[in-house]
């Protein structure tokens, strides 16, 4: 375990930033968002969800996959092999950590994605343990320690006057002898005030739902009346998709100028009219309805069934995002019934 | 797409009504007069027809400036046309000023079929005020 | 406050008793503090629900296009502002006024909770409500006695039109248009056209650069009415997908641009943009310049007239040269 005074944390990031491209989190306009790191800007650590999440970095809103030219001959670049400058994120919450992971059931399971499994190779995650709640945060009722993040290669987390930094993986160790010379050996005091600081960050959550059992009771829901009065509200808009660490569907595009062009994958929303509109005309999700439903579905059946596990983190940027209130939440306590404190 | 800045040569895109400009650019052909290579012309019924879409989407496929010319006032084929052009065009002109880009890269003009001369005149003018400005990197697409 | 939720309540019950309408659109209170969505009444059990409170934001006038074909006549409660939103509709061709029951409900502001939060950082906020003009605020398990003024949205900050402009019955007393309303209508217009070509760019490449086109300006909009948006439509695909500059600027022109003249001023675009884009300088630049060179205009107003870019006249100026 390391640790580097909070006076030095520029420093730091200077020197990271010689070696990969550095994000972290920074507000701009009043919005947050992952930024890449240059001198002058201030890095939010108070935050707890930047707006857009950091999926981003190994599933990009846009990515052109291939390019071509036919003016001449015929020219085909293809990209997939070469995604995936060295990257370092520093600030990454421990809600967006474990989305990674299901991403990575996704993009690294059976078929991989080359693109994806490039880029997530090359990045080395920071995590920042969060110290407190905010009111939508309900992470803990998907079993995960807001102080703690397993999955990624470094947590820092905040004790104050200074900030302590594991290595957990041994690209976490690699970069933390990188920067010997500039951080300390932490004592086994810091190694106290970190067990501290994770429990402390487990208090003052106000949100909880009980996700037990929700999938099963899902199975006969299918045609239940409940989504006709649901998704009355939704206006389809994708805020709640586009902000969502764990919704990983794309779209592809042709663009084309007529004698060049790009393939395109980018982020498409299940909530839009023709997410699942066919060629012919056909669309089998005809109304919001259809729609709501395969949200709601697939991140609380059809994917704990394929993959084990809720595709949900309790970020709460749904919650807190969705112009008509309509989220995640209200879904889990409505259909589980047993619903924790608010 | 990428711009050669060193040997830059704009692409201008003309909508032009097909009753008064396109015939003002068809006399401008026949009475031998020349203007620049840079002018694309794109006919279309009437200059009211022209969707600002078709605006933005030039730009955006390449196009350095984007001309729309059309009859006079009070000489429409279809009698209004054109005064919806004119309301239309002013504020989506002013808007594009707004948010940033250059006031000469969109322009209306009032071109009519006798007006040959006159056709060739705000080609060149328009050419030449585009070659200055450069590339339009603004509305372009990045690819 | 509680006054007038009881009111809204005795109104809802008293129409779907009478079976006046066979729905009533208003607004319910949710989990949270700031959470106050559309309630969609259907029996008079359920009038219980509807709430007046600081957060009763939400415009409900769009709810009245698809979803409740299904109801041969609705009742709305309509803010100042979403009433407008009727008169939109009605000109638009896209709703039958003998359809619609609507319940105005004057309003003198509603509040912004992210002002509330940045106040109040890192406590728990259990409940807001109004008590004439402070708001009560029950933060750590105190109350806090806040003047709702300086909490207010930023859209409510210049409504110009508080009282409904269109209603069948009015449920409580109009109250007064805040002073200064139409100096500041314009005012972050006026700021903007007097900086350089280049800063107005950059500041709006920036605004547009955090857009994640989830489209939730338009799809709140009561002016963006259209049966198939252009935006959705496959084929020809006018907008591309790919999130990029061109094609957000794109997107945000002719989203603008497509409302100009019909947009009635609500707001609701810029106060539901997730990455808070100040949509309304868009607009109201576009209802500025109508304004000057075609006279003035208010949309919303009468559902009878045409709106600018509908109609003109022989000696119309331009904003081009003519010669």
């Amino acid at each position: 375990m390391k640790k580097i005074a909070k006076s030095q944390l520029s420093k730091m990031l200077s020197m990271l930033s010689a070696e990969a491209k550095l994000y972290v989190p920074v507000a701009s306009d009043g919005v947050v968002n992952f930024a890449p790191w240059q001198e002058d800007v201030e890095v939010d650590l108070t935050t707890i969800n930047v707006f857009v999440p950091p999926k981003k970095f190994f599933f990009p809103q846009t990515e052109a996959v291939l390019r071509y030219d036919i003016s001449d001959e015929l020219e085909i670049e293809d990209f997939a092999c070469k995604a995936g400058d060295k990257t370092i994120l520093f600030g990454v919450r421990p809600c967006d950590v474990s989305s990674f992971a299901m991403m990575d059931k996704v993009y690294l399971g059976d078929p991989v994605d080359i693109a994806y499994r490039q880029r997530r190779e090359n990045t080395t995650v920071i995590a920042m343990g969060c110290k407190s709640p905010d009111e939508t945060c309900f992470c803990t009722s998907f079993d995960l320690e807001p102080g703690k993040a397993p999955g990624a290669d470094v947590l820092a987390t905040d004790t104050g006057e200074e900030i302590v930094l594991s290595a957990q993986t041994t690209k976490g160790e690699e970069l933390l002898t990188q920067l010997n010379g500039l951080i300390q050996e932490a004592t086994s005091g810091d190694e106290n005030k970190v067990k501290d600081a994770q429990e402390q960050a487990k208090e003052g959550y106000t949100t909880s739902v009980n996700v037990q059992g929700v999938m099963e009771k899902l199975d006969g829901m299918f045609e239940d009346f409940y989504w006709d009065r649901l998704h009355k509200r939704c206006i389809a808009c994708g805020t709640c998709t586009f902000v969502c660490p764990t919704c990983h569907c794309f779209d592809m595009q042709e663009y084309s100028t007529g004698s060049r062009g790009e393939r395109i994958r980018c982020w498409d929303s299940c909530m839009y009219s023709d997410f699942t509109l066919m060629g012919h005309g056909h669309n089998p999700r005809p109304t919001q309805k259809e729609r709501v439903r395969q949200r709601f579905m697939h991140k609380l059946n059809y994917f704990p069934h394929q993959h084990g596990d809720y595709a949900c983190v309790g970020c709460g940027r749904c919650v807190r995002k969705c112009p008509v209130n309509l989220d995640i939440l209200e879904v889990i306590q409505e259909i589980g019934g047993a619903a924790g404190g608010m | 797409m990428s711009v050669n800045l060193e040997s830059h040569e704009p692409l201008i895109v003309a909508f032009c009504c097909n009753w008064c400009s396109y015939a003002g650019a068809d006399l401008a052909g026949t009475s031998r007069m020349s203007y620049p290579t840079n002018v694309r012309i794109v006919r279309v019924p009437c200059s009211s027809r022209v969707n600002p879409s078709f605006i933005i989407r030039a730009f955006q496929r390449g196009a350095d400036g984007v001309l729309i010319a059309g009859c006079h006032p009070g000489d429409c084929h279809y009698h209004s046309g054109n005064y919806y052009t004119r309301r239309r065009f002013t504020v989506l002109k002013r808007m594009l000023e707004y948010m940033g880009i250059e006031p000469e890269r969109f322009q209306v003009r009032w071109i009519s079929g006798s007006e040959g001369a006159k056709f060739a005149g705000v080609m060149n003018e328009i050419t030449q005020e585009i070659k200055a400005l450069g590339p339009n990197r603004k509305l372009r697409d990045v690819r | 406050m509680k006054e007038c939720s009881e009111k809204m309540r005795k109104v809802a019950s008293d129409a779907l008793q009478k079976q006046e309408v066979t729905a009533v659109l208003g607004w319910r209170k949710k989990d949270f503090w700031w959470q106050s969505p559309v309630a969609f009444i259907e029996s008079v059990d359920d009038v219980d629900q509807l709430v007046w409170d600081p957060f009763t934001v939400f415009n409900p006038v769009k709810y009245l296009l698809e979803d409740y074909d299904c109801h041969d006549k609705v009742g709305i409660f309509v803010k100042g502002c979403d009433s407008r939103g009727i008169n939109r509709l009605i000109q638009d061709k896209r709703l039958d006024r003998d359809r619609v029951v609507v319940y105005g409900v004057p309003c003198e502001g509603k509040a912004d909770a992210d002002k509330i939060r940045a106040s109040f950082a890192s406590k728990k906020i259990k409940k807001v409500t109004i008590d004439g003009d402070s708001l009560i605020i029950d933060v750590d398990g105190k109350e806090e006695r806040v003047a709702a003024e300086e909490y207010l949205l930023d859209k409510c900050l210049t409504c110009r039109y508080p009282n409904p402009v269109v209603s069948d019955k009015l449920i409580w007393e109009e109250v007064p248009v805040r002073k200064g309303v139409n100096e500041a209508r314009f005012a972050r217009i006026d700021n903007m056209e007097k900086k350089e070509l280049e800063e107005r760019f950059s500041y709006w490449s920036r605004q547009m650069d955090r857009c994640i086109r989830c489209f939730a300006c338009r799809n709140t909009c009561p002016a963006c009415n259209c049966r198939v948006c252009i935006f959705d439509q496959a084929e020809p695909r006018w907008l591309g997908k790919a999130n990029d500059m061109g094609d957000t600027l794109n997107y945000h022109i002719i989203r603008a641009f497509h409302v100009a003249g019909r947009c009635f001023e609500c707001g609701e675009c810029e106060r539901i943009c997730p990455a808070g884009i100040p949509l309304q300088e868009l607009n109201r630049k576009l209802i500025k310049d109508l304004d000057e060179f075609f006279g003035e205009y208010e949309a919303g107003l009468d559902p009878e007239d045409n709106p600018p870019l509908g109609t003109y006249r022989g000696e119309d100026p331009a904003g081009f040269d003519e010669s």
